[in-house]
C-alpha cells in the first residue's frame, strides 16, 4: 500500500537531517504503527507521504501510485488527519464535509450517508451547522477525521490520531481502524501510546533521528525473548 | 517593576514582529530585501507625511503671524495630534485589550493584573506617540525656530510631548468602556470590525478630500481666510481646553504661561491615573471573560440537511465557494478585499462633488466632443484603478495560511485551484468596474453604449490585473502567521500587487495618449485597447498556470 525508498529530507538548507535514508512498506490490511522519540522525523515523513513536504531523495508510491508523478491519482487513494488540526474556521461542520465530498467527487447519496454516520458516531451532529470556530479542540479533530474518510480511502494517514480524543471517541476511531484494514486496506498512524501500538498495530516501526531502528511485528522486535515489553525495547533502541 | 518590564519588551516585540525579523536575519537568511523594503518604505512613508505636516504647520503659522498669533500653529497641532490619536487610539485599544490572542497565555501566567495592564497600556502608548509625532513635532519645531525660543521652551516642550497621548487615550479608553456596555462587542465582534474599518476608511478619504481643497502654494492665505478671523484659539479650546494650556503653556513665558503649563501636567497625571483605574476595573475583567464565538448548538432538521446534501458541484465550483466563503466571513479579508472597488466610484463622484465653478468646467469638458476621447479613456482608467486597488488576488494564496495543508493534500491540481481564485478576485474586481460604470453613466452623464464599450475593456484590463496580483502571491506567498491581519495587512504581495497594476494603467495610459496624439477614430481606439490587452492576458493566463503548477509543489507546508 505504502512503498518508501531511500527517502531523506532536511530543513534549512541541509542543517538539519529530519529523515536519513528511510525504507519501509505498508501491506495492505495492516495497521502500521509508527513510533519514535520527540522530534525523530515522524512528522516529517508523514507528510512526504502525503506531499505536503517534497522529499530530498528517494521515492514513494500509495496504492500503485508514485506521489511524485502521478500526485492526483495518490492523493485520491489517502485519507490524511494531520496532528494539528487547522482547518477553515470560518466554514462551517457542514460546509467544510460538503467541501470535501465535492473535491474528492463523493456522489452525494454517498456523502450523506458517510456524513451521518461519522456526525452520528462522534456526537457531532449538534455542532455541524456552526461554524469550526466555535469547535473544541477534540471536535475539529474530528470533523477533519470525517472529512479525511469521506471518500472511503484505501490508505489512512493519521499523525497521532488518539491525542485530543475522549475515551469514547477514541475507542471507535480504534474500532474503525481494526474495521478498515480487516477489509483489505491500509492505516498508517504515528502515535506516543505504547499499549496502542502493542494492541492495535499488526506492524511497528520505530523511527530514531530520521533512521528506522527496527521494523516489524511485536514478536520479530522481541526477538524471542518474551518478557521484553514495546516499552523496554522502544527504550533500549531509543537511548542515545 | 522587572517583571513589568519584562512584560512590555515582549509585548513590542510581539508588536512589531523583532523576533521573527532577527530569526529571517541570522537563520533563514532568505528574501532580505524584503523588511529592507518594507523598512524603507515605512521611512519614506513617514517621512513624507513629516515633511507634509511641516509644510503645512509652516503655513498655518505665517498666517497666524500675520494676525499676531503665530502660536495659532500649537494651538491647531494640541488639537489635530490629539484628535487623531483618539480615533487611532479606540482601534488600538480595542485590538489591544478585546481582539489579542496572547491573553490566553498571559494569564495563566504567575503575573499581577497591573502588570499585563501595563504592558498593553505600554503598547497602546508607544503605537500613539508614532502616530502622534509627524503632527505635534513640526508644529513645535516651526514654532519654536520661527519665534526663536530659549532652552525653557525646549524642555516644556518635550514635556508636553511625552504626556500628549494621555488626555485623548484616556477618554478613548472611556469611550470604548461606555461602547462595550451599549454592545456586546464581542458577541458581534465581526461586524464591529467591518463597521470600524469602514468608519476610518471613510475618515482617511475624508481628510484627503479636505487636503485637497487647499490650493498649493497658498496654504498660508488660505488658513488665514479660513481660521484667521478672530479668536481661533479660545474657539478650538472651548472644544478642546489642554489645547489653549498647552498653547499659553508653551508660547507665553509669564505667570499664565507657567501655571497653564501646570495645568496640562496635573490633568495629564490625574487621567493617567484614571486610565490605570479604568483598565484594571473594566478591561481585565472583559479579557478574563473569554472570547465567544456565537454558537447556534441546534440538530438539523431532516429536511435542512437534506437540502444542504443535495447541493453537490463541481470541484472547480466547490473551490470557488470555499473563496468566497473565507473572503467574506473574515472581517479583514472582506474589507480590504472590497474596500478597493469602492475607491474607483468613490473618485469619480467625489470630482462630480466638486465645487460649482470646478464643477461645471467639468461637465463643459466632458460634453465638448473634442474632448470626448480623453475623457471616457479617463473613466476606463478609473475602472481599471478600481480592479488594481484590488488584493484579493495579490493575498490569495497567503490568507490560506496554516490551512494550505488541505489545497495540498486534495486531489484538486494546481492549476484547477488557482483558476478558482482568479475566478474569486476577477469577480470582484468586475463587480467594482461595473460599479464604476454605472456612476459614470450617473453622474457624469457618459453615453450608455460608450460606457459598456469602455466596461467590456475594463473587464478585460481587470482580467489581466488579476491573474498579474495572483502570479505575485503564487510565487511568494506569505503562509506564516496567526492573526488573519498579518496575511492581508502586512503582506508585502498586497503593495508589490498595488504596483504591478499602476504599472499595467501607466504602460495602457501612454498607449492611449498615444493614440490620441495620433487622431485615430474612437472605436479603433477602443478595438486596439482591447487587442493590446488580450494579447498580454492569454500569455499572462497560460503563465499563472504553469507557475502554479510548478509552485504549488514546491511551497511545504
Ligand atoms: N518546519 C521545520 N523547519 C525546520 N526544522 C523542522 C521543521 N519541522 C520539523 N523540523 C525538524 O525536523 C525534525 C523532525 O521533526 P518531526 O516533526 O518530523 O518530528 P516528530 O517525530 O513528528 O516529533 P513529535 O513526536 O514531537 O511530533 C526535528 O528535528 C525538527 O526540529
Ligand atoms: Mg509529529
Amino acid at each position: 500500500m505504502i512503498n518508501i525508498k531511500n527517502l531523506s529530507k532536511s530543513y534549512n538548507k541541509g542543517a538539519v537531517k529530519a529523515v536519513d535514508n528511510l525504507n519501509l512498506q505498508v501491506k495492505p490490511g495492516e495497521i502500521f504503527g509508527f513510533l519514535g522519540p520527540n522530534g525523530a522525523g515522524k512528522t516529517t515523513t508523514i507528510k512526504m507521504v502525503i506531499g505536503l513536504l517534497s522529499a530530498d531523495e528517494g521515492s514513494i508510491t500509495v496504492n500503485g501510485f508514485d506521489t511524485r508523478k502521478q500526485s492526483l491519482e495518490a492523493k485520491q487513494s489517502i485519507g490524511y488527519v494531520p496532528d494539528n488540526p487547522d482547518v477553515y474556521e470560518r466554514l462551517t461542520g457542514l460546509e467544510y464535509l460538503n467541501f470535501m465530498g465535492d473535491v474528492y467527487r463523493v456522489p452525494a447519496e454517498v456523502r450523506k450517508e458517510r456524513i451521518q454516520y461519522f456526525t452520528e458516531m462522534f456526537d457531532l451532529n449538534h455542532a455541524v451547522s456552526d461554524l469550526i470556530k466555535s469547535y473544541s479542540h477534540g471536535m475539529r479533530q474530528k470533523i477533519v477525521l470525517t472529512g479525511a474518510l469521506i471518500h472511503d480511502p484505501a490508505l489512512w494517514v493519521l499523525d497521532e490520531p488518539l491525542v485530543g480524543l475522549d475515551p469514547k471517541s477514541a475507542h471507535q476511531l480504534k474500532e474503525l481502524m481494526r474495521a478498515h484494514c480487516d477489509k483489505g486496506n491500509s492505516v498508517f498512524f504515528s502515535t506516543h501510546v505504547l499499549e496502542v501500538a502493542e494492541k492495535l498495530c499488526d506492524r511497528i516501526g520505530i523511527i530514531h533521528r530520521g533512521k528506522l531502528v527496527a521494523i516489524g511485528t511485536l514478536e520479530e522486535l522481541r526477538k524471542g525473548d518474551q518478557v521484553d515489553t514495546l516499552e523496554s525495547i522502544f527504550l533500549e533502541l531509543t537511548e542515545k | 517593576m522587572k517583571m513589568l518590564f519584562t512584560l512590555i519588551k515582549l509585548q513590542l516585540n510581539i508588536n512589531f514582529g523583532i523576533s521573527a525579523l532577527k530569526y529571517r536575519f541570522r537563520k533563514e537568511k532568505t528574501r532580505l530585501w524584503e523588511p529592507v523594503l518594507v523598512g524603507l518604505g515605512i521611512f519614506v512613508g513617514i517621512g513624507s507625511i513629516t515633511l507634509m505636516m511641516t509644510m503645512l504647520m509652516l503655513g498655518i503659522f505665517i498666517a497666524g503671524k500675520s494676525v499676531n498669533h503665530p502660536e495659532m500653529v500649537l494651538t491647531i497641532a494640541f488639537v489635530g495630534g490629539p484628535f487623531v490619536v483618539l480615533i487611532f487610539g479606540l482601534f488600538y485599544i480595542i485590538s489591544a485589550f478585546y481582539f489579542s490572542k496572547d491573553m490566553d497565555i498571559l494569564i495563566p501566567l504567575p503575573l499581577k493584573p497591573h502588570e499585563i495592564l501595563g504592558s498593553k497600556l505600554a503598547v497602546v502608548m508607544v503605537n500613539e506617540y508614532l502616530t502622534l509625532i509627524p503632527v505635534i513635532i513640526p508644529a513645535i519645531l516651526v514654532y519654536g525656530i520661527g519665534t526663536g525660543q530659549g532652552f525653557i521652551y525646549w524642555l516644556k516642550s518635550l514635556i508636553l510631548l511625552v504626556l500628549s497621548p494621555v488626555i485623548p487615550l484616556a477618554i478613548g479608553a472611556l469611550i470604548v468602556v461606555v461602547l462595550m456596555r451599549l454592545i456586546n462587542v464581542r458577541k458581534s465582534k465581526d461586524f464591529f470590525a467591518v463597521v470600524g474599518g469602514f468608519l476610518s476608511l471613510l475618515f482617511g478619504l475624508g481628510i484627503n478630500f479636505f487636503a485637497q481643497r487647499i490650493p498649493k502654494g497658498h496654504e498660508a492665505e488660505f488658513f488665514k481666510q479660513y481660521l484667521g478671523q478672530a479668536g481661533l484659539i479660545e474657539h478650538l479650546g472651548q472644544k478642546y481646553p489642554p489645547s489653549i494650556w498647552a498653547t499659553y503653556g508653551l508660547s507665553l513665558h509669564n505667570m499664565k504661561g507657567n501655571l497653564d503649563f501646570l495645568l496640562y501636567i496635573a490633568v495629564s497625571a490625574l487621567l493617567l491615573l484614571a486610565l490605570v483605574w479604568i483598565g484594571n476595573r473594566f478591561f481585565y475583567a472583559s479579557i478574563l471573560s473569554g472570547q465567544e464565538v456565537t454558537r447556534k448548538r441546534r440538530v438539523l432538521s431532516a429536511d435542512e440537511m437534506e437540502r444542504s446534501y443535495r447541493k453537490e458541484s463541481s470541484p472547480l465550483m466547490a473551490l470557488l465557494s470555499r473563496e468566497w466563503k473565507l473572503l467574506l466571513r473574515t472581517p479583514v479579508y472582506a474589507l480590504n478585499g472590497l474596500a478597493g472597488i469602492i475607491i474607483g466610484p468613490f473618485m469619480v463622484i467625489m470630482m462630480f462633488t466638486a465645487q460649482r465653478e470646478q464643477r461645471e468646467e467639468l461637465f463643459k469638458l466632458i460634453n465638448n466632443p473634442e474632448y470626448i476621447v480623453p475623457v471616457s479613456l479617463g473613466g476606463l482608467a478609473f475602472m481599471l484603478f478600481t480592479s488594481g486597488m484590488n488584493i484579493v488576488a495579490s493575498t490569495s494564496i497567503s490568507r490560506e495560511g496554516k490551512s494550505f495543508w488541505i489545497s495540498k493534500m486534495i486531489p484538486a491540481a494546481a492549476s484547477q485551484q488557482v483558476m478558482a481564485k482568479f475566478l474569486n478576485s476577477f469577480l470582484i474586481s468586475a463587480f467594482g468596474t461595473i460599479i464604476t460604470g454605472i456612476v459614470l453613466v450617473g453622474f457624469l452623464n457618459f453615453a450608455i453604449w460608450r460606457t459598456l464599450v469602455l466596461i467590456g475593456i475594463g473587464l478585460l484590463g481587470a482580467g489581466l490585473i488579476v491573474c498579474l496580483n495572483l502570479m505575485i502571491d503564487v510565487l511568494r506567498p506569505k503562509l506564516e502567521w496567526t492573526n488573519p491581519q498579518e496575511a492581508v495587512k502586512q503582506n508585502l504581495n498586497g503593495f508589490l500587487g498595488v504596483l504591478v497594476s499602476l504599472l499595467v494603467i501607466g504602460i495602457l495610459t501612454g498607449v492611449s495618449v498615444a493614440f490620441i496624439i495620433t487622431k485615430l477614430p474612437e472605436w479603433i481606439i477602443y478595438l486596439l485597447l482591447a487587442l493590446i490587452i488580450a494579447v498580454l492576458l492569454i500569455p499572462s493566463l497560460w503563465g499563472l498556470i504553469k507557475l502554479s503548477e510548478w509552485k504549488y509543489k514546491n511551497i511545504e507546508v
